[in-house]
């Protein structure tokens, strides 16, 4: 048989990746529903389920990312689920 | 919980190179969390005592190499039995386990049982030659002779298996160096600043930061100017440089900016922060900051505690902060900056992983046993074949790391170059950096500046390797590294303020210490401090290897004790002057035994030290003694009045192979490079027991001369006891026209003398192998009565102990290792048994090949199974076709012989051996060979050796003067006569002895031709290759030429005819093979219900195949008549 050159796979440089834009939705758990809206105009940072429609909006800053509203939704339901808690 | 630390007693190992490893993973700790989990439940049940098991590794013992038997008894191991037995030349491995059998309560702990193991196997390691731990170390001249090793052969490898391996030395970056790098535009960073962090004592892969500068008009959102922004592990955005500072706790501007540029003075440093500080506005205190990070890492939908926990642990483990500035680009070519990973380390991170894996395995084993209620026998427990094979695998394969582990480096571990001494020589200096070869870029293939007297500049190879295969120049030494710690204290005593000390206000005004790249500490007197510690380590007061680096630029202080840094031996000079002063020259000219004054004592007292490729940048180094002479006595005039150092010589920046070239300095660049690669074919004596070696393949000169011209430096080569070429009386004429185009003329009659008679030896070897218990091969000679599958060739030559005895005349498809196997008879058709009761597994002689059989050598290998080596011998005498070189890149093949009398003779009656074309000389400049030339007719005439040792004083004037004085034409013309003729040849022809070698490649090894022949099965297309009597392809270009021609008739016997033509029958209807019965006359497709309409086409098998194939896959291929 006739032998085929070989040639080693190039090595792929492992990327980094990129930061989430989609999330879970912490009331209805679908996994990608949450979709943040970032108004740098006024500020302001918004984060949407589009599945049960829950929002939650805050105050940004010009370094903020999809990631910072999602993650401040979060510690808020903390918050307030470790209130009824108590 | 958790074992005490001391119990991570680090026991002085006997052997360095094993003390790293021990130190790595003693305890067995981990066995804890599983076991704990087990018994944490059971616990709670009732007032179970839980049990652990802990198990410790001590001390280790080697012992000297030693084979086992297949009875299990051990006997010692010689090198040269291993190379004979196809053993592998290992040591064993034992280490002091201890066991411990805790019991423990809610409260209460006790130790109830202690099983301390002493000297348990765990495992062979390979040994290197002529190491410490070899049985040929500290053998004496006379002592190699009589263990059947060659005096001159210099170890430094490995036998696997019975192959030697040589470990090649590995270039990678060096760590904790922060590189700063201007980014090609349009980019996102304007410049990046990159450092791969690794702490000592630590063998995690380092991990890598990179700083970068935000292009400028490339920032997203409002920012303003030019941002700064790190990139930091395991976090998937960039996060700007003063939101890590404050992440670490620097809240502060005024604190964060102490930290970047010490001085508020430097407003252009401020003025290029202050947009980064901007930036940052928004997050004043560390918490938010640590969030900011957080939420940009791994885990998302965390909670913010969790992600500040995961912040700071990525902070605390990943992030090694050595950020620094450095205004000029830096070079990542440059060898100050590059680490060779030699033998040493390699193995050692090599036996790491695998002590892992072994210590793994025990843990599995001890939870196995305590799941299972079973009493914990470590004997069973540590398997010592991980070890032992893991080592065998990657020397044996050359893939550096575990079996089909990722990250795994090939071509490590490279069978030894055995051709000429030199090869071998040169094999075992080679460094491979291992950069993609398809590389376009050009630069790390060119030589850098920083590799003088480091790399050879001309031994590289041609084509894809030139550049990142290398090899090491003479004089060249890789540190093997030393603890920091020594220098630490030393740095203490001379006042270097520690770290902690400090104010951050103070570090812009003194110097920065680095020791390997950590920042220390700071000292206010660099100037003191440095010729303080150069002092200090021309009196071994501190490591002679430790390189002192004062950057004045930068205001550091860099110091280096790390193992892989290329640094090499110079003179010291003190006020022009060389310490080193005639009388210790004397005295070294004068001494008995070389160890008497060696180069120990040079450095001792301060004469030589070694300086790496980054001091070598901080020092003035004059190139010869005669320019610190010329400094002193006229020191306007001088290149320079501040040399430090001195060269030893300027040749020996070059390497083994380029060093045997005579004055390289007169060559064409390229040339050298050619012939650094020619030597390693040219044959000679490899080694000076040969005779006792069955090489698979060696090639031996029958009568090597030493050279009569020679280098200095081809002294420590034993070019001369162990040479590879003949002073041949060489003319560069026009004689005939049988040498155009790189051919030569030979003298037949210098033939029939025995000029450049070689031998050729080739090694086959066998072994009885064991099938089950019942199958076992047996040697001996099979007979056409009773054995199936035999060759056609003769079998005549056996004995009855199936070998061919030595002296036998053998030649191609004759038998020389006659093997039988038996052949299963309970299978046998109709219920008689078969004639044919053994199987033939004879090994035949490669066609093409004949000579007669030298040695035969019968003896058992390491599984204790009967192994035969026959070696076959042939006397190669030169012939039309067979490669030659002169020592300049200049190689040939003969054209023509012709006998004395039909040579061109001169007055004297000489006749060349050897002639070449002059058109071989302008255009390759190879001058070289011609000064080789009229120096080689004086040193023939004076009865000297010449000195042909680059950059020095010799010229050609000099030696024309001295030619002349012998009375010979001062340029080596000499007049003379048409052997033919009789004739005055019109013009004078140059002739003198010239060193010529004969290279391994000759055509009786190449000839070939094919009418007909063996064809593959598959496609039943000719064989390839010359072994296989293969056919000569018919390409693309050879296509194109016939297409050109229109020889379409041609074409088509040549591709189908020639090659593959087949026939099938195609059914008229759909096209596809119908089934056809030659015999009987029918032909039918079943599809079509169709037996009439049937047609024959000639197509390729491989056309045919492809056929079936796409049927195979339900596409129907209709061949539509």
């Amino acid at each position: 048989m006739g032998k085929r050159k070989s040639r080693a796979k190039p090595e792929t440089k492992k990327r980094m990746d990129k930061l989430d834009t989609v999330f879970s939705c912490p009331f209805c758990n679908h996994g990608t529903s949450v979709e943040c809206r970032i108004d740098m105009k006024n500020l302001i940072g918004e984060a949407i389920c589009g599945i049960c429609q829950e929002s939650f909006s805050m105050t940004i800053n010009a370094l903020s990312e999809p990631i910072d509203v999602y993650s401040e939704w979060i510690d808020e339901c903390e918050r307030v689920n470790n209130v009824e808690d108590d | 919980m958790d074992v005490e630390d001391d119990e991570y007693e680090i026991v002085p190992a006997p052997v360095p190179m094993e003390e790293d490893e021990e130190k790595q993973e003693i305890n067995q700790e981990d066995v804890w969390p599983v076991i704990n989990a087990y018994f944490e439940e059971m616990g709670l049940q009732s007032e179970f005592v839980e049990t652990v098991y802990k198990i410790k590794f001590g001390q280790i013992y080697v012992s000297k190499p030693i084979m086992t038997k297949a009875d299990g008894k051990t006997t010692t191991l010689f090198p040269r039995a291993a190379r004979l037995r196809n053993l592998t030349y290992s040591l064993p491995l034992y280490v002091d386990v201890t066991k411990e059998i805790v019991q423990r309560g809610h409260a209460c702990e006790e130790v109830t049982g202690t099983e301390e193991l002493s000297k348990v196997f765990i495992g062979k390691v390979p040994i290197m030659l002529r190491s410490k731990y070899c049985r040929l170390y500290g053998n004496s001249e006379k002592d190699l002779v009589e263990l059947g090793e060659c005096p001159y052969d210099q170890g430094v490898y490995f036998i696997i298996n019975g192959s030697e391996k040589v470990l090649i030395a590995q270039e990678k970056m060096s760590t904790n160096h922060v590189y700063v790098f201007k980014r090609k535009q349009p980019n996102k960073f304007a410049y990046v600043a990159e450092v791969r962090s690794m702490a000592e004592s630590h063998s995690r892969p380092p991990s890598s930061m990179f700083v970068g500068m935000v292009s400028r008009g490339k920032a997203k959102g409002s920012s303003p100017g030019q941002c700064t922004r790190a990139t930091l592990p395991y976090i998937r955005a960039d996060i700007p440089i003063i939101v890590v500072f404050r992440a670490l706790g620097f809240v502060a501007d005024k604190d964060i900016l102490e930290h970047i540029c010490y001085d508020f003075q430097d407003s252009e440093m401020v003025d290029l922060l202050r947009p980064s500080l901007e930036e940052a506005f928004v997050f004043q205190n560390q918490e938010v900051a640590l969030d900011y990070i957080g939420k940009r890492g791994s885990t998302v939908g965390a909670t913010r505690a969790k992600r500040i926990q995961y912040t700071k642990e990525i902070l605390q483990k990943e992030m090694l902060p050595h950020v620094g500035t450095g205004e000029p680009e830096d070079d990542r070519d440059h060898y100050g900056n590059k680490r060779l990973d030699l033998a040493g380390p390699l193995l050692g991170g090599l036996f790491r992983s695998l002590f892992r894996k072994l210590t793994r395995d025990v843990r599995g084993y001890a939870q196995r046993c305590v799941d299972n209620g079973k009493d914990c026998n470590l004997h069973f427990g540590i398997r010592a074949s991980t070890i032992t094979n893991g080592l065998k695998y990657s020397l044996g394969t050359g893939n550096w790391g575990q079996t089909n582990a990722a990250g795994t480096r090939a071509g490590v571990s490279q069978v030894l170059n055995r051709l000429t001494y030199a090869s071998t020589l040169s094999h075992l200096r080679r460094l491979n950096s291992p950069i993609g070869r398809e590389g376009k870029l050009a630069k790390p293939r060119q030589l850098h500046n920083s590799q003088w007297g480091i790399m050879c500049p001309a031994e590289t190879p041609e084509g894809q390797a030139c550049g990142p295969v290398n090899n090491l120049a003479l004089m060249a030494y890789i540190t093997v590294g030393s603890l920091a710690i020594p220098i630490l204290e030393t740095l203490d005593e001379w006042g270097v303020e520690n770290f902690g000390e400090i104010s951050p206000a103070v570090i812009h005004q003194s110097t920065k210490i680095f020791v390997n790249g950590c920042w220390v500490g700071i000292h206010r007197n660099p100037e003191l401090l440095v010729t303080t510690l150069r002092q200090l380590r021309r009196r071994i007061d501190v490591n002679t290897e430790v390189g002192v680096i004062r950057d004045a630029c930068l205001n550091e202080v860099r110091l280096y004790t790390d193992y892989g840094r290329c640094s090499r031996p110079l003179f010291i000079v003190e006020n022009q002057r060389l310490l080193i002063k005639k009388r210790d020259i004397q005295a070294l000219q004068q001494r008995e035994f070389p160890e008497e004054i060696g180069r120990h004592d040079l450095i001792e007292k301060g004469y030589i030290e070694y300086v790496d490729t980054e001091e070598e940048e901080t020092t003035m180094i004059s190139m010869t003694i005669d320019d610190l002479v010329s400094a002193r006595l006229n020191p306007k005039e001088a290149y320079s009045n501040t040399y430090t150092h001195c060269e030893i010589h300027p040749s020996l920046i070059l390497g083994v192979c380029a060093s045997i070239i005579l004055f390289p300095d007169h060559n064409q660049s390229p040339r050298n490079t050619y012939q650094s690669a020619m030597g390693k074919q040219a044959m000679g004596i490899y080694v000076t027991n040969y005779q006792l070696r069955m090489d698979t393949l060696a090639y031996v000169l029958y009568y090597p001369q030493k050279p009569l011209v020679t280098t200095r430096a081809m002294e420590h080569l034993h070019f001369r006891q162990l040479p590879a070429g003949i002073n041949a009386i060489v003319a560069i004429a026009c004689y005939s026209g049988y040498n155009q185009e790189d051919s030569v003329i030979m003298n037949q009659s210098s033939i029939d003398r025995g000029f450049f008679l070689s031998l050729f030896f080739r090694s086959y070897r066998d072994e009885e192998k064991k099938v089950g218990t019942l199958i076992k091969e047996d040697f001996g000679r099979p007979s056409r009565e009773n054995t199936t599958g035999m060759r056609h060739g003769s079998y005549d030559k056996l004995d009855d102990d199936g070998l061919a005895a030595p002296g036998t005349r053998v030649s191609g498809e004759d038998a020389i290792i006659g093997k039988t196997s038996p052949v299963a008879q309970d299978d046998a058709e109709q219920g008689m048994t078969s004639r044919l009761t053994r199987r033939d597994h004879s090994t035949i002689m490669r066609q093409s090949e004949s000579g007669m059989v030298d040695q035969v050598m019968l003896t058992t290998n390491a599984n204790g199974l009967r192994f035969v080596k026959v070696r076959m011998r042939s006397v190669r005498i030169p012939q039309i076709g067979d490669k030659f070189s002169s020592r300049h890149g200049q190689k040939g093949t003969i054209g023509m012989t012709y006998t004395q009398e039909d040579m061109p003779w001169t007055v004297e009656g000489i006749t060349p051996d050897i002639i070449v074309n002059p058109h071989a000389i302008p255009s390759r400049m190879t001058i070289g060979q011609l000064i080789e030339c009229i120096m080689g007719k004086v040193a023939a005439h004076v009865g000297k050796e010449g000195d042909a040792t680059p950059f020095t004083d010799v010229t050609v004037d000099n030696i024309s003067k001295a030619l002349h004085k012998c009375g010979y034409q001062m340029r080596g013309y000499e007049t003379m006569y048409n052997g033919h003729t009789g004739r005055k040849l019109t013009s004078m022809i140059f002739l003198g002895p010239t060193y010529y070698q004969r290279l391994k490649h000759m055509v009786d090894d190449k000839i070939h031709s094919r009418g007909r022949g063996p064809v593959q099965i598959l496609t039943r297309q000719p064989a390839e290759g010359r072994s296989r009597d293969g056919g000569l392809r018919f390409r693309e270009m050879e296509r194109d030429c016939m297409i050109a021609h229109g020889a379409a008739n041609f074409l088509k016997e040549r591709l189908m005819d020639q090659s593959d033509a087949y026939r099938v029958h195609v059914c008229e209807h759909c096209g596809l093979i119908a089934i056809a019965n030659l015999r009987k006359g029918t032909f039918e497709c079943r599809g079509c219900k169709n037996k009439t309409d049937i047609v024959q086409v000639h197509i390729p098998c491989a056309c045919k195949l492809l056929f079936q194939e796409l049927m195979s896959m339900a596409i129907a291929p209709r061949m539509l008549t």
